[in-house]
């Protein structure tokens, strides 16, 4: 279930924020420290996030101490839910 | 792989044991310390230390010598370290050129040139003429006045400076640094008691050697700790060197000053002399002959300077601020005696300014009171510079 | 914090930290007694003097009773659950309390003393009381009117704004100067915004509206912190004048903890201590007498020493900053309190992006939570009766720019600092537009090869060369830094002439 979660992140991530929909994004790659996702489309992650799964990132939790790859956001995402 | 190393190899230690190891670590470390200041206070290097210097090498090297009280609105600071006055100065920047003719000045706070920015010094005005000595060398100034009045401290400055291989010194003088219990006064004398020990051995100076004013260190004042003000204003000399070179100031220029006392107090004393009679044994005369031996077979050239001449209340009875006139009138005439018994040449220019070119003191001179002095002593740089001449 | 005042907190924290070491768990359960005493006295030890009578006294009382009056607001309901589920909690308010106030009385005594704990003689202690009795009804009446109602927190939330404008803006700072000169007989004439100086104030006034909003958004649960952790919290020492700025959740979490600080929280706090000290009072300090200010930005006028001047500052306040964190975060480690890093090696950053990510990170993070996030967000979300939105572009303008702006007004309510928020606003669109402009590119390369059937997907935009993407990554760094660079002149120089001055001369442009 949580490769579902990542693949549906990093799918939107390849084509929403990089527009580039063929790009592969590996699980444990670093998204924020990185610069890959910046502050706005940190927002629209969040968004995606909250209309997708259902769950909640709080305005706080936008930065690389909450997550800052796609295994450990899915993880998030999987604690909320349950 | 590497979180099993560490494992392993880490063994489970208590908050006493790694406590005593921190604590020998501590001692370990105390005692290097130790050792390291101990060995500093035996060899003392500090007049060695005072030979490194960023002045020259990373950035030009100051026009006078490192003088201020105020280093944040100066970008300079007062040394008590001679070679680190001397390395910072432009002076030492190199072998002495060929084709150069090269003056010393030296003097009090008016040949450092206070108020004046180093263009105006007497140093600049004199380079700005241009001249060439008799064969043909460019005549150079180098400005090595330094803000305290006592002969003993010229005679320092001099000695030193003859290393540079002057072809002529100016010597300027003025009756205010001549008075004999003042000629310690300053922290500069005191705080080299070694070098200045050596100057009254060698000219058989006047002074005591072994005077209380002598600052001799401790050997806890020896060590790195003991010697932490003096290593932090060596430096500070060097950072301060930055803001010199990006900006060329070197003094602390106020945006308005007092102006030298025009009326005067009707007090005849100078320095606790009573008038009517100025004795040559009340000067340190012999400082002026071990000067003039320091200097050498090299020209020299004693240089009365100029006195503010007040027209204002009690002119009458003082010239100024420093001087009453009975002590300066009977000076002078010792000085021109002096002179003449002793061959010496000299210049009493005591009046050459009139008081419109006088800033803050009866001895500092305007910009322009520098370029009327620097005129006075063209003609006779030219003159001595036929001394030793093909 | 000076030298004597980190070498005494060092003292205090090596010797508690020491003492865990040796007797554990009997002087561990201490911990936040310590912390808190400490940090109370803290608060007073460290204001500096002003001109203003008693002031060294009263600001510190402020910070104190604001904290103190804030905790109310947040805590009403939980004070009463308190007191029906059980009595433990209201008896560590009181302990707290007794020993907040006999902390501050104890400070007020020194009046009769020759020991001093503030700059000057504090006032009588009938005044001091008087004061107290003020903190008391204030927390009553803010208790009284938003303790239920969390959604009229915006009120004190803007009343603290307020309050840091009136103390950043030097018209209405000298106002108050005046204000207060009337109250204490001195001479209005000499009023100045140097008058007041408040400690601390930046930092404080951020912990708190962070608890308050986050306490009006529900995030926060009243009854989730207790007094003596939130004003350890709020004036916590290590952190009281120079950030980082904690959130209440993690400081809490580590307050909390019955963890005892081992040995290996002591090394690192150590180590990041002297690394500090070493920063701050060796680098930091020793660039500060070259480093780009007001008047040798005037002085200087050849084009390479300008530069070092510029450079000089920017190291300077790197070395500066990140040397006070360090200390903060190490001494905070010897109570077992990880405060958040506040730099990460800001001068490597490829771009402006990761720098605001590097640099002062507390404060970044601290505004996205409370204004970028939402306000991209509700722009986000918003869609007008035409059923239009708002183009991304324009979002992430507003958004950048009101941040930005923020951030350079929050070190002081002047031109400059705008001058300064608007230099990283405009670098971070830029560099925004240029993302963008690289993804599409990235897009139709990859569009292109998906008509070429032998393509296989891309994981990383293709470099012909290694050493070029190394060589790139060096040209991005120095050309992010001077960006930045450039940037602290605005924030150096108080006027905006004399900056523009300072950019020509570094072109070789006019003296």
């Amino acid at each position: 279930m949580t490769t579902d979660i990542t693949s549906s992140l990093a799918q939107y991530i390849a084509a929403q924020i990089l527009q580039q929909p063929k790009r592969k994004i590996a699980s444990d790659a670093p998204l924020i420290s990185s610069g890959l996702i910046d502050s706005f489309h940190l927002v629209d992650l969040s968004l995606f996030v909250e209309k997708q799964f259902g769950v909640l990132l709080d305005d706080s939790e936008l930065n690389k101490d909450t997550f800052d790859t796609l295994a450990q956001l899915a993880q998030l995402i999987r604690e909320r839910q349950s | 792989m590497d979180g099993r190393l560490s494992e392993t190899d880490q063994k489970p230690r208590t908050g006493g044991a790694v406590l005593r190891a921190a604590l020998r670590l501590l001692a370990k470390a105390l005692l290097c310390f130790v050792i390291l200041n101990i060995l500093f206070a035996l060899a003392y290097p500090m007049p060695e230390l005072g030979r490194i210097s960023a002045y020259n090498v990373l950035f030009p090297g100051r026009l006078r010598l490192p003088y201020g009280d105020n280093p944040q609105r100066a970008y300079n600071v007062s040394v008590l370290n001679l070679n680190a006055m001397f390395a910072s100065q432009e002076i030492n920047a190199g072998p002495k050129p060929a084709g150069e003719y090269r003056v010393l000045l030296i003097g009090d706070s008016s040949t450092w040139g206070w108020l004046l920015k180093p263009s105006q010094t007497l140093a600049a005005q004199i380079n700005r003429a241009g001249l060439r000595s008799a064969d043909g060398r460019m005549v150079r100034a180098y400005n090595l006045g330094y803000p305290i009045m006592s002969l003993a401290k010229d005679v320092m400055i001099v000695d030193h400076a003859m290393r540079y291989q002057p072809d002529l010194v100016i010597w300027l003088v003025t009756l205010e640094s001549f008075p004999a219990d003042k000629q310690l006064v300053h922290p500069l004398l005191q705080h080299n008691p070694d070098i200045e020990r050596s100057l009254i051995a060698r000219y058989g100076l006047r002074l005591n050697p072994n005077d209380p004013q002598f600052y001799t260190p401790t050997f806890l004042e020896r060590t790195i700790v003991g010697s932490r003000r003096d290593l932090a204003d060596l430096f500070r000399l060097q950072l301060y060197g930055v803001l010199w070179a990006a900006t060329g100031i070197d003094q602390d220029y106020p945006d308005r000053y007092e102006p030298a006392a025009i009326d005067l107090q009707a007090d005849t004393t100078f320095h606790g002399l009573q008038p009517p009679t100025l004795h040559e044994g009340d000067l340190a005369l012999d400082e002026l002959d071990a000067g003039v031996r320091a200097v050498g077979h090299v020209p020299l050239l004693i240089v009365n300077e100029p006195i503010l001449i007040s027209n204002g209340q009690n002119s009458r009875i003082r010239y100024d601020f420093f001087y009453p006139r009975w002590a300066y009138d009977q000076y002078r005439v010792i000085m021109e005696k002096l002179a003449q018994a002793r061959g010496w040449n000299y210049l009493d220019l005591w009046n050459l300014l009139p008081m419109k070119e006088f800033t803050n003191s009866a001895v500092h001179y305007t910009p322009a009171g520098a370029q009327i002095l620097a005129a006075q002593l063209l003609p006779r740089i030219g003159q001595l510079s036929r001394i030793g001449a093909p | 914090m000076n030298l004597t005042s980190i070498l005494a907190f060092t003292a205090l924290t090596v010797t508690f930290g020491v003492l865990v070491l040796l007797a554990g768990e009997r002087i561990r359960r201490y911990k936040g007694w310590v912390m808190l005493v400490a940090s109370v006295f803290a608060v007073y030890w460290l204001q500096s003097s002003m001109p203003l009578r008693n002031l060294d006294f009263w600001l510190p009382t402020a910070s104190l009773g604001l904290t103190v009056i804030v905790w109310v607001t947040i805590n009403i309901p939980g004070r009463i659950a308190a007191r029906e589920g059980g009595t433990v909690a209201t008896r560590d308010t009181l302990a707290t309390l007794t020993v907040v106030v006999a902390v501050v009385l104890l400070v007020g005594l020194t009046r009769y003393t020759d020991i001093l704990i503030t700059p000057s003689r504090p006032p009588d202690i009938v005044s001091i009381l008087i004061s107290l009795i003020v903190v008391a009804a204030l927390a009553a009446a803010a208790g009284a009117a938003f303790g239920r109602r969390t959604g009229l927190l915006s009120i004190p939330i803007f009343l603290i704004v307020a309050l840091f404008v009136i103390f950043k803006l030097d018209a209405l700072a000298r106002s108050a100067s005046v204000v207060l000169r009337t109250l204490t007989g001195q001479a209005t004439d000499q009023a100045s915004a140097l008058d007041l100086r408040w400690l601390g104030f930046s930092y404080l006034a951020f912990r708190l509206i962070h608890v308050l909003r986050d306490r009006s958004t529900g995030k926060l649960k009243a009854g989730a912190l207790s007094l003596r952790e939130f004003v350890s919290y709020v004036v916590f020492f290590p952190s009281l004048t120079a950030g980082p700025i904690d959130r209440v959740e993690h400081f809490t979490k580590d307050a909390r903890s019955t963890l005892t600080p081992g040995v290996d929280d002591m090394v690192e706090g150590g180590r990041r201590i002297f690394a500090g000290v070493f920063k701050k009072f060796v680098l930091a300090d020793t660039l500060a007498i070259f480093a780009l200010n007001a008047t040798n930005a005037a002085q200087t006028h050849s084009v390479p020493w300008t530069w070092l001047l510029v450079y000089a500052f920017a190291f300077r306040i790197f070395f500066d900053f990140s040397g006070y964190t360090d200390i903060a975060i190490g001494l905070g480690r010897f109570f077992g309190i990880k405060l958040p890093e506040n730099f990460d090696h800001p001068y490597l950053k490829r771009n402006l992006t990761v720098f605001w990510n590097s640099w002062h990170i507390t404060l970044a993070q601290w505004f996205r939570t409370y204004f970028f996030n939402p306000v991209t967000r509700a722009l986000r979300t918003r869609t007008f009766a035409n059923g239009k939105t708002l183009s991304p572009t324009v979002i992430i303008l507003t958004g950048q720019v009101g941040t930005m702006l923020l951030i350079g007004l929050w070190h002081g309510i002047t031109w400059n600092f705008v001058a300064w928020g608007a230099w990283h606003a405009a670098g971070l669109f830029v560099h925004n537009l240029w993302t963008d402009y690289s993804h599409r590119r990235a897009a139709r390369a990859e569009q292109k090869a998906l008509n070429d059937p032998s393509s296989q997907p891309v994981s990383e935009p293709a470099s012909p060369l290694p050493y070029r993407a190394g060589l790139m990554g060096v040209v991005n760094v120095v050309i992010t830094f001077h960006y930045v660079a450039l940037g602290w002149i605005w924030f150096a120089l108080p006027n905006l002439d004399l900056s523009l001055a300072v950019f020509r001369r570094l072109v070789g442009a006019g003296g």
